[in-house]
């Protein structure tokens, strides 16, 4: 079975600005990966690429073996900020990406409202919403969205330690249930090795793959798993290789 | 609206009606002049029938024109906004055509078209085109980036890119653009009428200003008002049933 997602020697930059570098990465089939790196790296630019917005200067990016350059709609994604409709009811927004699709069905969003304990704001516009909230909407909206893929760009970066705390447990139950390929961009090193079986760190701008981590701890995952003495010298490693420190 | 909003000005409205009547009393000046406001009351009981007739005429005239002008504003909204180089040709030209005095354009539009309705229906178009499409072009442009990235990267072709986002973003504004042509198209219907016509409170003022009525001018002035202000009433309205949601959290 092919990978979910495979981006090899991807070169991409704005004009003069070199942005990408040479990119190599994989989520098999079921898998979490995490891309951490500096703000400004270019993680988001990767999601744009991998969702067909912007085509690379060169390389190539694959999704279930088939090319995927230049290609839209081929994964659920999750933007850096909720991105919901004002004018839409909390339902009618989980539905967007399976409208767009043609594949409308509101009772599928129902269904998973309910499950995720948002079914009290089907009827509610985003607004009266709090932040978190929206983000286990737009969440939401891009698992339902049936694709294999699941793009979720610094999903939690807006909230504060409770509500993320909440968040990284709410997700995982979700996702440890429904097993999806998962791509997750983050600058948490915590959150990163919390979640994710394989983390990327990135360097800084020309972005490059400075190492691929696999995170030994078991599914499901508990909270508790911060205090292994693994996780510990894990999140060492990671916190000297983003500030630069020689190993 | 509660109370507390409408209130103030209902009595500042009240006091200044009262006053006016105080004066024309203990003045003494001619009705002709300036009548007071019960002359006008007088005026408007006696004329209830010449008035009905002539308000609903205009009525009529004033949503048709309204209508074909909304129609003409949406229709060139939309299509600016969908081919950039049109719009660059085209959006400056708008602009600098609204400097063109409507009460000067009226006679050729005569001269053109003849005395019937479209002359009327063209000087209302006129007036109300221009807020609608200007405020629907500014909503369409200015959807939010990151849910069009968002739809993009979800398959969203540029129909739906219209129909999803664009548009339903655009509907606020649109409707501030409508209000102003809803207050517009009375004025544009009046004018319209004193090009030429047998009914509507346009002509009635005209008959009655050469009859130095100044008394059935109010009534007439007053009836100009309270049709802007109940088509105002009725786009507020629409806007309330279609505008769902908010803009910002
Ligand atoms: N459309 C664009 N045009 C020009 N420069 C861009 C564009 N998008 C992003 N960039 C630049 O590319 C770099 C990487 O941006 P981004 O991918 O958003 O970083 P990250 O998500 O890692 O914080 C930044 O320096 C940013 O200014
Ligand atoms: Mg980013």
């Amino acid at each position: 079975m092919p990978d979910t997602l495979r981006v090899a020697g991807v070169n991409h930059g704005f004009k003069d600005l070199e942005v990408l570098k040479n990119l190599d990465i994989s989520v098999k089939q079921g898998e979490f990966v995490s891309i951490i790196g500096p703000s400004g790296s270019g993680k988001s630019t990767l999601f744009h690429l991998i969702g067909g917005l912007l085509t690379p200067a060169s390389g190539t990016i694959e999704i279930n073996g088939a090319n995927a350059v230049g290609r839209r709609g081929l994964i659920g994604y999750m933007p850096q900020a909720p991105a919901l409709m004002p004018w839409r009811t909390i339902e009618a927004n989980v539905i967007l990406a399976r409208e767009i699709a043609g594949k409308k069905d509101r009772k599928i969003a129902r269904e998973w409202l309910a499950r995720v304990g948002l079914d009290g704001f089907a009827r509610s516009y985003p607004h009266q919403l709090s932040g978190g909230m929206q983000q286990r909407v737009a969440f939401l909206r891009a698992l339902i969205s049936d694709q294999e893929l699941l793009c979720l760009d610094e999903p939690f970066s807006a909230l504060d330690a409770m509500t993320r705390a909440d968040m990284h447990r709410w997700l995982l139950d979700i996702w440890e249930a429904n097993r999806r390929s998962v791509l997750f961009v983050t600058h948490n090193i915590e959150e990163a090795l919390l979640l994710s079986d394989t983390v990327y760190v990135f360097s800084h701008r020309p972005a490059t793959v400075l190492e691929k981590i696999t995170v030994p701890f078991g599914r499901p995952r508990r909270a508790e798993v911060v205090d292994d003495p693994e996780f510990v010298k894990l999140r060492r490693r990671l916190t000297d290789l983003l500030t630069g420190v020689p190993s | 609206m509660t109370y507390k909003k409408w209130l103030p000005p209902a009595i500042t409205l009240i006091l200044l009606i009262a006053g006016w009547q105080v004066y024309t009393t203990v003045s003494g000046i001619d009705a002709w002049l300036l009548p007071s406001p019960k002359d006008i009351g007088d005026a408007a009981i006696e004329q209830r029938d010449a008035l009905t007739t002539h308000t609903l005429a205009t009525v009529e005239l004033t949503l048709y024109g309204l209508a074909a002008g909304v129609a003409a504003g949406l229709l060139i909204a939309i299509v600016l906004h969908l081919v950039p180089f049109l719009r660059a040709a085209v959006y400056p030209l708008l602009v600098i055509s609204q400097n063109v005095p409507i009460i000067a354009l009226a006679p050729l539009l005569v001269i053109w078209l003849g005395f019937g309705i479209a002359p009327k229906i063209v000087v209302i178009v006129l007036v109300c085109f221009f807020p609608v499409a200007v405020a629907t072009l500014d909503g369409l442009g200015r959807s939010d980036a990151l849910i069009a990235d968002y739809l993009r990267m979800s398959g969203a072709n540029r129909r739906q890119l219209f129909t999803k986002l664009q548009w339903p973003h655009a509907l606020p504004t649109m409707f501030s653009g409508l209000k102003i042509a809803a207050t517009y198209s009375v004025f544009g219907a009046i004018i319209s009428e004193w090009l030429g016509s047998e009914k509507g409170i346009g002509r009635y003022m005209i008959v009655q200003k050469s009859a130095f009525r100044a008394d059935r001018m109010f009534v007439a002035i007053v009836i100009v008002v309270v049709l802007a202000l109940a088509i105002f009433g009725l786009v507020a309205l629409l806007e309330k049933l279609t505008v769902r949601g908010r803009r910002h959290a």
